[in-house]
């Protein structure tokens, strides 16, 4: 397909509906063709979008702002704790892409959770049966019907730790809580406009893609507003691969504090995600981010310049990360220095009140079950069951 | 909005209609004595709420407009959820089969609900929704004229640039002949207008003409062109229409275009002409005109004095 072809991606999902009936020659030169047709039409489509596209940026920005959960208000629940916080996503990360969700349905689903947290305590042995119910609730939202999964499936991911009852249970409780406001906009909404609007390519945008998914393991981003996401996610995507620079002149300072704090966190992601975006649909963005911050650590080294030891510095490539963001750059600290961690973020400090997290997150071997008495080690990661509760 | 209401400060009265997935009846406050339409859908315990139930609701919450039948509540009982709706006394299928000559409704009606039809959705387009099933049966109308849009049980909401879910929309009798014809990508302006099945695409033809590559480059590309199509030649809207002026039949033909560039949107379509006279005296030309006129038009004619039947089956909350 023509744009972002994530509904009907063949590579990275086992699942395939269609290419894999059209071998012959006459249905290949069809299928060209009709992918030619395709980028016409979305180009017809862009077009005629471009008449309501106020109206709708008009609504979005308003819907995003009701739609953001509140990090503070997640602070003061009891029994869950931000360090668990890398396992849940893990297992969302995991239930995703065993369904074959829509890209948007992930970032629905950890915005659905983080607003209910933002608004009931949530009792540690629930944790995982409300990201569950989010993750139904925005599968059915976004996705077709065949692809929403089935409450026994999800239950056989959680161990049969709930009864199947509670599931139902749940969700009707997260959509109460939520007052049924589901249509929050993802921050791949954004992306996309962005992405259309600037033709970038389609590693930039896995790369976005990944580094906004490796966002979604941090409190830091819980609330940031997914328009600054996607314009952050884009910036530093775009440096990263060495691409120029883009002035679309709505960059702002939350763009550039997101950045900066994005390019902190993207030295341990999940091991879970990085391996989703191996694979050659997603462009190998993982291991290409991670050649792009050993060659920093490398210049780093040789380098010495005066900054703490362990963070790798951005150079050439890497300034690019700072000087996108064009006007209003030379307020930030360290951006002329080139410093992966601004100098504002001591070494140590820089995860701020997230260090629990941090430990825990880095512990290796990092598969996203942790071990449980009786499903113990490989097996039971590899038949994606999954046991938070216990763990945690 | 749980909480405030319970199932039983409506009373229940006589059926509507039944669907796929809900049962409506009419109902009454019982405090305020208000009528409403009362849409009961069952919860399945194996799947729990509905898909169609999660989008309805929540993107009629998002759907505020005055031609967008509003949704005042939604009570959850133990095995079932109550959606409480603005009363309307029947639908636009049931009015022209009572109220029409052989289904033709008077010119100054078909105007004012074809506006107000438009209203409801540029409203849908401007807030990122696709109604994806727009039909007579859902279009809902009331004792003073209104004309809403009912049922988001298909709905959705739209990324831009639109992409590939139009192949799940269900009926197929007002699919856009591109969706028909394959293409994935949804055109704003493009399923505001349109009745058929895929049998219907040579309908359309029948009316529209056959299309070809000289007059839409890149058809041949959809998946499901075929060469077999038998030839018509395009037949003029005026002579199948002839109760339509001249204004009336321009805003057609360009809704009925075949090529989704081609056609009009719905805020476009709204500022045409043949409106104009809908617009008079009005202090802004979009502020909300269908009401007056629609008053002052439906009474000297008499067309909604009796209310609908409401016996029906029509499902179009």
């Amino acid at each position: 397909m023509a744009y972002p072809a994530y509904s009907t991606d063949n590579t990275f999902f086992v699942e395939s509906d269609e290419t894999s009936q059209r071998m012959t020659m006459r249905d290949a030169a069809k299928m060209l063709a009709r992918n030619k047709q395709e980028m016409i039409a979305n180009e017809l489509s862009r077009l005629a979008c471009d008449e309501y596209l106020e109206d709708i940026m008009q609504h979005m920005r308003h819907m995003e702002d009701e739609t953001l959960p509140d990090a503070n208000l997640i602070d003061m629940q009891r029994e869950i704790q931000w360090f668990m916080r890398p396992y849940l996503i893990d297992f969302l990360i995991e239930a995703h892409s065993a369904f074959s969700l829509l890209p948007e349905t992930l970032f629905l689903t950890v915005n659905l959770l983080d607003r209910y947290c933002s608004k009931r305590v949530v009792y540690k042995q629930h944790y995982q049966l409300v990201g569950c119910a989010a993750l139904l609730i925005a599968a059915k939202y976004g996705d077709k019907k065949d692809r929403v999964p089935q409450i026994n499936e999800l239950n056989n991911m959680c161990c049969g730790l709930y009864d199947a009852g509670m599931f139902t249970q749940m969700e009707m409780h997260v959509l109460n809580t939520l007052d049924w406001n589901i249509g929050h906009p993802t921050v791949d909404f954004f992306t996309q406009l962005v992405v259309a609007e600037e033709r970038d390519s389609r590693e930039v945008e896995h790369m976005a893609a990944y580094i906004c998914e490796v966002a979604l393991y941090h409190r830091d981003f819980v609330s940031t507003k997914p328009s600054v996401m996607a314009r952050a996610s884009l910036a530093l995507a775009r440096a990263i691969l060495g691409k120029p620079e883009v002035n679309d002149g709505e960059w702002d300072h939350s763009d550039n504090v997101t950045l900066l704090t994005l390019s902190q966190h993207l030295h341990q992601p999940s091991v879970t995600l990085a391996r989703k975006y191996s694979s050659q649909y997603y462009s190998r963005v993982s291991s290409k981010l991670a050649d792009f911050l050993a060659q920093q650590a490398a210049i780093a080294r040789r380098g010495a310049p005066p900054s703490p030891p362990s963070e790798p510095t951005l150079s050439n490539k890497a300034t690019d990360v700072y000087s996108t963001p064009h006007k209003g750059l030379g307020a930030v600290p360290g951006v002329a220095d080139g410093y992966m961690t601004p100098p504002i973020t001591p070494d140590g400090t820089c995860f701020g009140q997230n260090n629990a997290m941090v430990k825990d997150y880095q512990a290796p071997p990092r598969c996203p079950v942790t071990p449980t008495p009786q499903s113990s080690h490989a097996p039971s990661y590899l038949s994606r069951t999954f046991r938070i509760n216990n763990s945690i | 909005m749980d909480g405030k209401r319970h199932a039983a400060s409506f009373q229940q009265l006589e059926k509507l209609g039944e669907g796929t997935y809900a049962t409506v009846f009419k109902g009454r406050n019982r405090q305020t004595g208000e009528l409403v339409a009362l849409k009961e859908i069952h919860l399945d315990s194996e799947e729990g709420t509905p898909s169609t139930a999660i989008r309805e609701i929540s993107l009629m919450k998002e759907l505020k407009h005055e031609n967008i039948v509003a949704l005042h509540d939604v009570i959850h009982t133990e095995n079932k959820l109550m959606l409480v709706f603005e009363y309307m006394d029947g639908d636009l299928k049931k009015y022209m089969d009572t109220q029409g000559e052989r289904g033709a409704l008077k010119p100054p009606v078909i105007k004012s609900f074809m506006y107000q039809l438009l209203k409801g959705i540029d409203f849908c387009h401007k807030n990122r929704v696709l109604h994806r099933d727009l039909k007579p049966q859902n279009l809902l109308i009331n004792s003073k004229g209104q004309l809403k849009l009912g049922d988001f049980g298909l709905a959705r909401a739209f990324g831009i640039p639109v992409n590939t879910f139009s192949n799940e929309v269900v009926t197929l009798w007002y699919r856009a002949p591109d969706v028909l014809l394959g293409s994935r990508t949804c055109f704003l302006a493009g399923p505001v207008s349109w009745h058929y099945n895929e049998d219907q695409i040579i309908r359309i033809f029948r009316i529209m003409g056959t299309p070809t590559e000289r007059t839409w480059p890149g058809l041949t590309q959809f998946p499901e062109y075929k060469t077999t199509w038998q030839m018509y030649a395009t037949q003029p809207l005026s002579s199948i229409l002839p109760q339509i002026d001249a204004l009336g039949i321009d805003l057609l033909q360009r809704m009925l275009q075949l090529r989704p560039e081609l056609r009009i949107s719905a805020a476009e379509a709204l500022t045409h002409q043949w409106f104009s006279d809908l617009m008079v005296g009005q202090p802004g030309p979009k502020q909300h005109p269908q009401h007056l006129q629609a008053q002052q038009m439906m009474h000297p004619h008499g067309v909604i004095k009796q209310t609908v039947p409401s016996q029906g089956n029509y499902g179009g909350y």
